[in-house]
C-alpha cells in the first residue's frame, strides 16, 4: 500500500535479533482461590463497585432495584425485548444500564462484556451506573483462564470491566466517576 | 589457599583502616592473604562514564595483577561488581579473565561462601543498634540480600554475619534498600540530587534508632558521613569490617 | 511541550530548590510504588510471569516484521484500514489527512505516549482541527501548555492548589475549591459534552494482538471508551513494538500492567477494539519513527519489550527527587533515559548520567529490561560521540592515564591528602562534593598502600 510499510518491513527483518522460542504460558502454575466469589466481592469493594448472590427469590431488576430506589432511566440488555438506540448518542442520559457479563475474574473483580445483542457499546461508558450479569458458574481465577474461554462478539468489540471508572491524576486521590460509570453492581446468578 | 586483597582506590586513599580490617579478618581466619602493590583502580569510573577504553584497560590490567591468585577479595560490593558483572563488557574473551571471574568475592561472601565462618577471629561484643545499609551493588547484583522490588524469600548477608556480633541489635531503615544517591561520579554530576537522596537515606536510618549506620561499601558510608558531618548528626557510618574486627568504637 | 536544551542536573537543582514539594513528589510516587510492591507480592507466580513476559516480548521482537503482516492481516480482514508510517511527520500528515477528509473539527484522544513523541497535537491545531486530550491527568498538562511529567501519571508533578486555580480560568470551577473529587467531576462534565461533539477519537495501544488483529486500550477513566464508541472515526496510533503474537499472552500482559503501573489489580477497561463502532470506520497506525533502528542494536533492543507502565519511574530515587520534566526526552525516567538517548545521543545525553546505577528499575520491570545496563551503555555513546562536557572529559582522561600508572595515581592521592585539609573552607564549601550540603571525608595521614608496604618492610 506505501512504500513505508515495505521499508519498515525490510528494516525490521535486517535488524531482527535472535529470541527465545514463544514460551508456553500454561506451564507456570497461576494464582488459584478456594473462594473465588470472596475474592471477587473482596476486590470490587475498593474498585467503586459491589458484587451479590441474587436471591432464590429474586430477580435481577428486584436487585438493581432494591440497591437503588430512584432509577430515573434504565435500559436492560438482559431482557429479550429490551430498547434500542439509533445512534451510539442516545444512550448519554441513560441512569442504569444492565448489561449481560460472560464471565467473571476472582483476581481482579473484572467481568468480561460482549454482548453479541448489543449495537452501541457506548451504552456501558456513558451510563450513570453499570450492572453486570454473570452465570455464578462463570467465575474464573485468573485472566489467563479468563483469556481461555472468551470470545469477542460484540462488532469486533469487548472489554474486561473492573469495578467503576476512576481516576486518581490529582494528586493520587482516588476519585470515582471519571468519565465513565459512577458505580458498578454485578450480579451472579 | 592464597588470596588476592583488591582494594579499591579510594578506600586506599580514604579508608585505610577498612582496607586493613579486611586483611585482618582474613589473616584472623589463617588466610594467606596478598596485597599487589601495583594495583590502581578496576575502572568502574571510567565504564561508568562512557570511557571503555579506559575501562577496558583497567579491566586487563586488573586482570593480570591477581589472576594467579586462588581468590581476589575485596571490602567493596561495588567494585566487585563491576569487574565479575562489568569486566565482561569489554575483556570477555580474555581467557585469564574467564578464569579469574569466578573466584573474586566480596569479603562477606568470601567469610560466608569460601570459609564458611561460624564465629569471629576474636570475640566482638558491640551493644549497640545498628542500621543495615544495603549497597546497591552488592545487593542488586551480587544478590547479598533480597532486593525489595523483587518477589523472593528473605535474605541478608548483612545482617547474617552481624549475628556473629555478641550484644549488637540490628535495624532496618524505612524504603529497606533504597539508593543513599551516592552513584560513583553521580555524586558530583548531579549533587543536589545525590544530597537529596543523600539526607533522606540517613534521616531513615536514624529514625530506626540506631547509633551506627553499617554497610559493606565506603562509597556510600563517605557520602552519608559527610552529610551527617555537615549537618551536625550523630549516628555514625560503620563498614561492617570495622565492626567485625573490633574497630567499632568503644563498647 | 520541552525546551530543547534541558540538561538534567540544572533542572533537577531547580526544581529541588522548594524542599517540601520536592519531598511531597518523592513521598506520593514512592506510594504508587508501595502499591505495586503489596499488588504484586499476593501472585505466588510474580516472578515467573515478569520472566512469561519477558520471553514473549523477546520472542515477538526476533520475528517482529512476521507478527506485523499477520496483524496487517487479521485486521484488514476484520475491515480495519492499516497504515504505516515511518516517521513522526508522516504519522502526523495520515491523521490528518484521514481527519481532514471526513471534514473533522474535534478529536478526542485518550493518552498516547506516541502522539506526544509525534508531536500530534500541535500539528494538528496548527491545521485547525480542535485536540482535546481525554485523560484527566492529560487534560490538565494540555490546558496548562506543558508536557506530562510522568507516562502513567501525567500531572503528578501538580498539587491540587494549581489544578484548582486551572479548572477556575478554564473551567469556571469556584475558586479556590480544591476538592479532588470536585475537580475531577467538574472536568467529567466539561469532558462529556466534548465526547458527545467529538467527530473523531484518537488512541493509543498497549497490545496489538497479531492473531485476531485487534487492539487492546487499557484506562481506568473509560475515556479511550467513549472517545472510540460515540464519534464515527476511530484511529489507533502504535509502536511496530505493541505486538504480541496471541490472544492468551494478554493472560500474562494484562496481569502485570496495572499492577506494575498503579498498583491495582488490572484498570478498570481492558477495551478490545477489532472493529469500528456499527456506522463507524477505523484505522490503525503503525508506526516506526527510530524503532527498527534500537532493534538493530545489540545493546538497547530490549528497551523494545516496554509496555509503559512506567513502574521504573516509581522506583527511581532520581526520577523522584527530580520530576519528569527534568528530563529532555518526551518519556523521563529510565526507561526514557535509554530510549532518548538512543534516539539522539547529543540532545539526550545527560538522561543517561541521570541515575546512580542502583538497578531497581530493571528488578521491578514487568518485561525485565536491563534498564540500568543500558543508562550505562548509552554513557559510552555518549563519551564516543564527543557529548561530555570537556572538564568531565579531561577528569576521564587523567582518570584513564593514572590508572596505568599506579605510582602517579598514589601521588594523586596523596597530594589530596596533603592539600584538602588546609584548603580554606570558601574552596572546599564551592566544590561539587560539598555545595549542596556535605563535607569532605577526612584525609588520613597514610594511605593503605603506605601502612601495608612499611609493615612488609618490618617483617623482613
Amino acid at each position: 500500500m506505501s512504500t513505508s510499510r515495505d521499508a519498515i518491513l525490510a528494516k525490521i527483518r535486517r535488524h531482527r535479533p535472535a529470541g527465545p522460542a514463544l514460551p508456553d504460558i500454561h506451564t507456570v502454575p497461576f494464582l488459584t482461590f478456594d473462594d473465588k466469589f470472596a475474592a471477587f466481592a473482596g476486590l470490587i469493594r475498593n474498585l467503586g463497585g459491589e458484587a451479590i448472590w441474587l436471591a432464590e427469590d429474586q430477580t435481577v431488576a428486584e436487585a438493581v432495584a432494591q440497591r437503588w430506589p430512584q432509577r430515573g432511566r434504565v435500559v436492560d440488555l438482559t431482557l429479550l425485548q429490551h430498547e434500542e438506540a439509533f445512534t451510539p448518542h442516545d444512550w448519554h442520559d441513560v441512569d442504569v444500564a444492565i448489561v449481560p457479563g460472560e464471565l467473571a475474574v476472582a483476581e481482579n473483580a473484572a467481568v468480561w462484556v460482549s454482548h453479541p445483542d448489543n449495537t452501541f457499546r457506548s451504552l456501558y461508558f456513558l451510563t450513570d451506573k453499570l450492572v453486570m450479569v454473570v452465570p455464578k458458574e462463570r467465575l474464573v481465577d485468573t485472566m489467563r483462564d479468563a483469556y481461555g474461554q472468551i470470545a469477542i462478539r460484540e462488532h469486533g468489540f469487548g472489554a474486561f470491566i473492573s469495578g467503576s471508572s476512576r481516576t486518581a491524576d490529582i494528586e493520587q486521590s482516588l476519585v470515582m466517576g471519571a468519565h465513565g460509570a459512577m458505580a458498578a453492581l454485578v450480579i451472579f446468578c | 589457599m592464597k588470596v588476592g586483597l583488591f582494594i579499591p582506590c579510594f578506600v586506599n586513599e580514604l579508608y585505610p583502616h577498612v582496607a586493613m580490617a579486611t586483611l585482618e579478618l582474613l589473616e584472623g581466619y589463617g588466610v594467606e592473604a596478598v596485597y599487589p602493590l601495583e594495583q590502581s583502580c578496576c575502572g568502574q569510573p571510567l565504564a561508568n562514564n562512557g570511557d571503555s577504553v579506559g575501562a577496558c584497560a583497567a579491566a586487563e590490567r586488573f586482570t593480570g595483577l591477581f589472576k594467579d591468585f586462588d581468590y581476589v577479595v575485596a571490602p567493596s560490593g561495588s567494585c566487585v561488581s563491576h569487574v565479575k558483572h562489568h569486566f565482561p563488557w569489554y575483556i570477555a574473551d580474555n581467557a585469564d579473565f574467564q578464569r579469574l571471574q569466578p573466584r573474586v568475592y566480596e569479603i562477606v561472601e568470601f567469610l560466608q561462601d569460601v570459609l564458611r565462618v561460624d564465629k569471629l577471629p576474636k570475640p566482638v561484643y558491640f551493644p549497640h543498634k545498628v542500621s543495615i545499609h544495603q549497597s546497591c551493588h552488592g545487593l542488586r547484583e551480587l544478590q547479598h540480600a533480597s532486593p525489595s522490588e523483587l518477589m523472593i524469600p528473605y535474605q541478608s548477608r548483612l545482617e547474617r554475619i552481624l549475628q556473629l556480633v555478641d550484644g549488637i541489635e540490628i535495624g532496618l531503615p524505612e524504603r529497606r534498600d533504597e539508593c543513599c544517591g551516592f552513584g560513583g561520579t553521580f555524586c558530583v554530576d548531579e549533587p543536589e540530587v545525590s544530597v537529596a537522596m543523600g539526607r533522606d537515606r540517613v534521616a531513615q536510618h536514624e529514625a530506626t534508632g540506631a547509633e551506627y549506620i553499617v554497610g559493606a561499601d565506603s562509597s556510600c558510608l563517605m557520602h552519608m558521613g559527610g552529610i551527617i558531618r555537615h549537618n551536625g548528626r550523630t549516628i555514625r557510618p560503620l563498614h561492617v569490617v570495622e565492626l567485625l574486627t573490633g574497630r567499632g568504637g568503644a563498647a | 511541550m520541552k525546551a530543547d536544551n534541558l540538561y538534567h542536573p540544572d533542572a533537577a537543582r531547580a526544581f529541588l530548590a522548594d524542599g517540601a514539594r520536592a519531598s511531597w513528589h518523592d513521598q506520593a510516587i514512592w506510594f504508587v510504588r508501595q502499591k505495586r510492591d503489596t499488588q504484586a507480592r499476593q501472585l505466588p507466580e510474580w516472578e515467573e510471569l515478569r520472566k512469561l513476559a519477558e520471553q514473549i516480548k523477546a520472542h515477538t521482537l526476533s520475528r517482529l516484521d512476521e507478527y506485523l503482516l499477520q496483524f496487517e492481516e487479521n485486521a484488514r480482514h476484520n475491515g480495519v484500514t492499516v497504515h504505516f508510517a515511518a516517521d513522526a511527520a508522516e504519522h502526523n500528515r495520515i491523521v490528518h489527512q484521514l481527519l481532514a477528509a471526513r471534514q473533522v473539527k474535534k478529536l478526542v484522544k485518550s493518552k498516547s505516549m506516541l502522539t506526544e513523541e509525534c508531536g500530534l497535537n500541535p500539528y494538528l491545531e496548527a491545521r485547525g482541527i480542535e485536540v482535546i486530550d481525554t485523560d484527566l491527568g492529560e487534560r490538565i498538562v494540555q490546558l496548562r501548555h506543558e508536557a506530562p511529567s510522568h507516562i502513567v501519571m501525567p500531572a503528578i508533578h501538580l498539587k491540587k492548589e494549581q489544578i484548582s486555580e486551572l479548572f477556575h480560568e478554564e473551567l469556571g470551577t469556584e475558586a479556590g475549591n480544591n476538592d479532588p473529587t470536585y475537580l475531577t467531576h467538574a472536568a467529567r462534565a466539561n469532558l462529556r459534552q466534548h465526547f458527545l461533539t467529538a467527530d473523531a477519537g484518537l488512541t493509543g495501544v498497549n497490545f496489538a494482538v497479531a492473531e485476531t488483529g485487534g487492539v487492546v486500550v487499557c484506562t481506568n477513566e473509560g475515556n479511550a471508551d467513549l472517545g472510540t464508541a460515540l464519534p464515527r472515526l476511530h484511529i489507533a496510533s502504535m509502536g511496530i513494538e505493541k505486538i504480541i503474537p496471541k490472544l492468551e499472552h494478554l493472560g500474562v500482559f494484562t496481569r502485570l500492567l496495572a499492577r506494575s503501573a498503579i498498583g491495582s489489580p488490572v484498570t478498570t477497561y481492558t477495551s478490545h477494539f477489532h472493529r469500528a463502532r456499527p456506522g463507524g470506520e477505523m484505522h490503525i497506525v503503525i508506526v516506526d519513527n527510530g524503532r527498527s533502528d534500537i532493534l538493530g542494536n545489540p545493546d538497547f533492543y530490549a528497551s523494545l519489550r516496554c509496555i509503559r507502565c512506567g513502574a521504573c519511574m516509581n522506583t527511581c530515587p532520581v526520577y523522584r527527587r527530580s520530576s519528569g520534566h527534568s528530563y529532555s526526552y518526551v518519556i523521563p525516567g529510565p526507561i526514557g533515559s535509554t530510549l532518548g538517548p538512543s534516539r539522539d545521543i547529543k540532545k539526550h545525553g545527560s538522561m543517561a548520567f541521570a541515575c546512580t546505577t542502583c538497578g531497581s528499575c530493571s528488578n521491578v520491570c514487568p518485561v525485565r529490561i536491563n534498564l540500568h545496563e543500558q543508562l550505562i551503555l548509552q554513557r559510552k555513546r555518549v563519551f564516543d560521540a564527543g557529548a561530555l562536557k570537556p572538564a568531565k572529559k579531561m577528569g576521564l582522561l587523567a582518570m584513564r592515564f593514572l590508572t596505568r600508572h599506579p605510582a602517579l595515581l598514589d601521588g594523586a592521592g596523596k597530594a589530596m591528602r596533603k592539600v584538602v585539609p588546609i584548603l580554606p573552607e570558601v574552596i572546599k564549601d564551592s566544590t561539587a562534593w560539598s555545595r549542596p550540603g556535605r563535607e569532605l571525608p577526612e584525609m588520613p595521614e597514610h594511605s593503605f598502600k603506605e601502612l601495608y608496604r612499611r609493615s612488609q618492610e618490618n617483617k623482613q
